[in-house]
């Protein structure tokens, strides 16, 4: 492995951007998962920053309201709302992602009220032949939320500054495409790199991309090493199972998680902005929140598997999480028939990653060394 | 569906089975009729429209059995626009219904660990595991199910059956007509129903393309109408639960509500139905409760609990308590007036983003405290149904504002519809035992 230059990327954290913005005049917006509008936020003032749990929060506050069969993404999150986690943020915004997203947005909506404003969203679901469909479907919605969030900022962006806010978040998502192009070639360890990447999800665009550039301009000829790997799932929470990777001889190089590779959203085509943005996220990778097919996400994951020369994918998924653990028994089949060894594996987003997992990775990555 | 098939088909279904199915009912009619035959102090007698469910039933099964000999098959989920299939056609079958019927039989088990086995999880919903259990085994007490020609999926209850059908589609390589309902947290705004509007006129056109055949509109109108017929039927059946004592259980709703989710549409449904109306309102007549002694009255929310719902439907009755309603099969019956056979396309659109269980958690809990009212329920169990989220989520909240506002008590008792390994026995006897005792004061 080549020496790692994570220590020398400096990424603000999480409170010091909220902070930096709404001193400028800003709103922000707290985004549950999956799938929204950033530019559209954005052309308001809003800086979205999204909540995946976050891992190791005390549940207590959230298993009031949900039952303990409901992920530990949408517990914590709603734990970490109660507990005062996020009243800095004006609005909050959920889309719908799932049934359990679904529930949680009723649940503020109808239960709890928190201080700030709850919006919500419909993702239109179906494989590529129903995008068509979508998207008209989609941009209506977001004309819907432009009006709310109109009503909440008291702005009304142009379509020209709506068409610019696009442009930005398109060439931050091209970053991010570019910085797994090149993951092999930067000198930075499995979480490093991820906290780099993860970064997408409270950084402003603008910001994003300078730090893709200082991270790209650390390029070295010579590569990592370890044993490529896809890895699937929603989220690389605890971040420890990326060290655990990395210590156990693997590397990361190919991305099927919901959080990052799954959102590798498009540049989009129309010129209408509403229609843009929903192109951005309906032609994205396949997904399972938007009931893309199983073989589309085969196809998808064997070609990932092939352009990044992967040996093997790790499904790390979220208890509870039906969307996915509907497709993995024909999706690991199916790798299985086209020679691809798979592992799955379950995390509640605990505070630590169990002994068990990393002794799992280990024997996994150990069966390609 | 050759020549020889068709002629299979006739003989098995048309000439045998319905002349045995016919006779079955004559035989248990008659045994209903003989002094004696019932002995359950605490319930009376089923209702005298019982053997011709089960013919209902049983037919429908023998003609799944044979079906691909002679119709094109559709498997739907169980809140799906159904009506175009129906006049297209179509032989229907509900995977939800027919592992209900696993539930009740008690072999979902045995379904659910064939899916275990091939990878599917244990925190995935029971009905999609005893379904793709049943379709890797075979396993059915059905007998066979007809291989599917087309799928149709509709996500008014639940985004759970997108996964499920995306599995069922991947494994058959048949088309999948997808329903997409945006959810309604308050009211469905003019893009939903557009959007949905779309999706049904797509799903007509693969439909008409899989039968080879084009939608008549005179056949749906009067396929809507029938199914109209018979949710109305449906919601007179069930709200004469309101009368004390009641003449129905939901117990025994959650078993007579087969053929509105899966033979809707059908004229035999709706004769059926106006029968046990016509029953129930003799029962109410005379004052015949289902439950004898009928003291307390409760209300029932989300799916039933299938493997013990003739175990809890003795002891409820045991303790004079009657389950006079539930939210589940009240979402059979609440939309009929919104179904319009003259526009069967534009107002299904409407109609089928409305099931309750595409509504948000507040609306159901104002469908609960009128439903509390109404049918002058003492207290409400709330069924945490582990492999329900979007039924189940809310239930908490709501739970607490039934007993903090209109201090109805309200149990929230933790099991899973279809699997029985998910359901603590002593517990749940416990908390029933406690909340029973809260409602004799």
């Amino acid at each position: 492995m080549t020496e790692s230059a994570g220590a020398a990327l400096r990424i603000p954290g999480r409170r010091e951007v909220l902070r930096s913005h709404k001193e400028k005049g800003g709103f922000v917006a707290a985004v549950f998962p999956i799938h929204y509008p950033r530019a559209l936020l954005r052309a308001f003032g809003i800086l979205p920053m999204e909540v995946w749990g976050p891992a190791g929060v005390n549940t207590t506050p959230g298993d009031a309201h949900l039952q303990a069969y409901t992920c530990n993404i949408i517990r914590n999150g709603l734990s970490f709302l109660l507990s005062g986690g996020l009243d800095e943020v004006d609005l909050i915004l959920v889309p719908h992602g799932c049934d359990s997203l679904q529930g949680l947005g009723s649940v503020l909506l109808d239960f709890i009220k928190p201080r700030q404003q709850v919006l919500t969203l419909y993702l239109p679901r179906g494989d590529a032949n129903d995008a068509g469909r979508a998207i008209g479907f989609f941009a209506d919605e977001f004309r819907s939320l432009y009006k709310s969030l109109s009503a909440i900022t008291g702005r009304k962006p142009s379509e020209p500054e709506l068409l610019s806010f696009i442009a930005q978040e398109e060439a931050a998502d091209q970053q991010r495409s570019v910085l797994f192009q090149q993951r092999l070639r930067l000198p930075l360890t499995d979480r490093e790199f991820y906290r780099v990447l993860r970064s997408r999800e409270f950084l402003p665009a603008e910001e994003f991309v300078r730090l893709a550039q200082e991270t790209l301009q650390q390029k070295v000829e010579t590569s990592h090493s370890g044993v490529p790997i896809v890895l699937s799932g929603i989220v690389p929470e605890p971040m420890e199972v990326l060290d655990a990777i990395w210590r156990a001889g693997g590397i990361v190089v190919g991305d099927d998680l919901l959080c990052s590779g799954r959102r590798l959203y498009p540049p989009g085509k129309d010129e209408d902005p509403f229609p843009r943005m929903a192109e951005n996220i309906l032609l994205a990778p396949p997904d399972s929140t938007r009931g893309s097919s199983v073989q589309e996400r085969i196809e998808h994951l064997q070609k990932l598997c092939e352009d990044t020369s992967a040996r093997g994918v790790l499904f790390y998924n979220v208890k509870f999480c039906e969307p996915e653990l509907f497709y993995l028994p024909q999706i690991r089949k199916s790798l299985s028939g086209r020679g691809i060894r798979s592992v799955e594996m379950e995390t509640d987003l605990s505070e630590h990653l169990p002994d068990q997992m990393m002794t799992r990775i280990e024997a996994f990555l150990e069966i390609f060394q | 569906m050759s020549a020889l098939g068709s002629l299979r088909y006739h003989l098995n279904v048309s000439l045998l089975g319905n002349a045995y199915l016919r006779l079955d009912r004559m035989k248990l009619d008659r045994q209903m009729r003989q002094p004696g035959f019932w002995k359950d102090e605490h319930l009376s007698p089923p209702l005298r429209v019982s053997p011709w469910l089960k013919e209902l039933i049983t037919r429908h099964y023998l003609k799944g059995r044979h079906a691909n000999d002679r119709f094109k098959v559709a498997w739907v989920t169980s809140g799906g626009p159904v009506e175009f299939l129906t006049a297209l056609g179509y032989y229907v079958l509900y995977p939800e219904n027919h592992g209900a019927m696993c539930g009740i039989r008690r072999v979902s088990e045995d379904l659910c660990g064939h899916a275990e086995a091939a990878g599917y999880s244990r925190d995935i919903c029971s009905y999609a595991r005893t379904d793709i259990g049943s379709v890797l085994s075979g396993k059915t007490p059905a007998g066979r199910l007809p291989k599917p020609d087309l799928l149709l999926c509709c996500t008014n209850i639940c985004q759970t059956v997108l996964y499920w059908y995306q599995v069922l589609a991947h494994h058959f390589r048949v088309p999948l007509i997808l329903i997409d309902t945006p959810f309604v947290y308050s009211e469905a705004r003019d893009h939903d129903v557009a959007y949905v509007k779309k999706q049904l006129e797509h799903g007509v056109e693969v439909a008409e393309k899989t039968a080879g055949r084009s939608l008549g509109h005179k056949e749906l109108k009067e396929t809507t109408l029938r199914s109209k017929d018979a949710v109305e039927l449906w919601k007179r059946i069930i709200e004469t639960g309101r009368h004390r004592p009641s003449p129905i259980t939901a117990f025994d709703e959650f078993i007579h509500m087969a053929p509105i989710v899966e033979m809707r549409g059908e004229p035999f449904t709706v004769d059926y139905y106006a029968a046990m109306l016509d029953e129930l309102e003799e029962r109410v007549a005379h004052d015949v409760g289902a439950v004898r002694n009928e003291k307390k009255r409760l209300l029932w929310d989300n799916l039933p609990i299938w493997y013990r719902v003739r175990q809890f439907s003795t002891l409820f009755a045991k303790q004079g308590v009657s389950l006079v309603a539930s939210t589940y099969t009240n979402a059979w019956g609440e939309l009929a007036e919104h179904i319009d056979p003259e526009r069967p396309i534009e107002s299904a659109a409407k109609v089928y983003m409305y099931p309750i269980l595409n509504r948000g958690t507040g609306d159901k809990l104002r469908t609960i405290r009128r439903m509390v009212k109404e049918y002058q329920a003492d207290g409400v169990i709330l069924h945490s149904d582990r492999s329900c989220k979007p039924y189940s989520v809310g239930q908490m909240d709501q739970r607490r504002r039934l007993t903090d506002e209109l201090h109805v008590p309200a149990l929230l008792l933790e099991a899973d519809h279809n699997d029985p390994r998910c359901f603590s026995e002593e517990q749940a006897l416990n908390r029933l035992g406690a909340f029973m005792e809260v409602l004799e004061g």
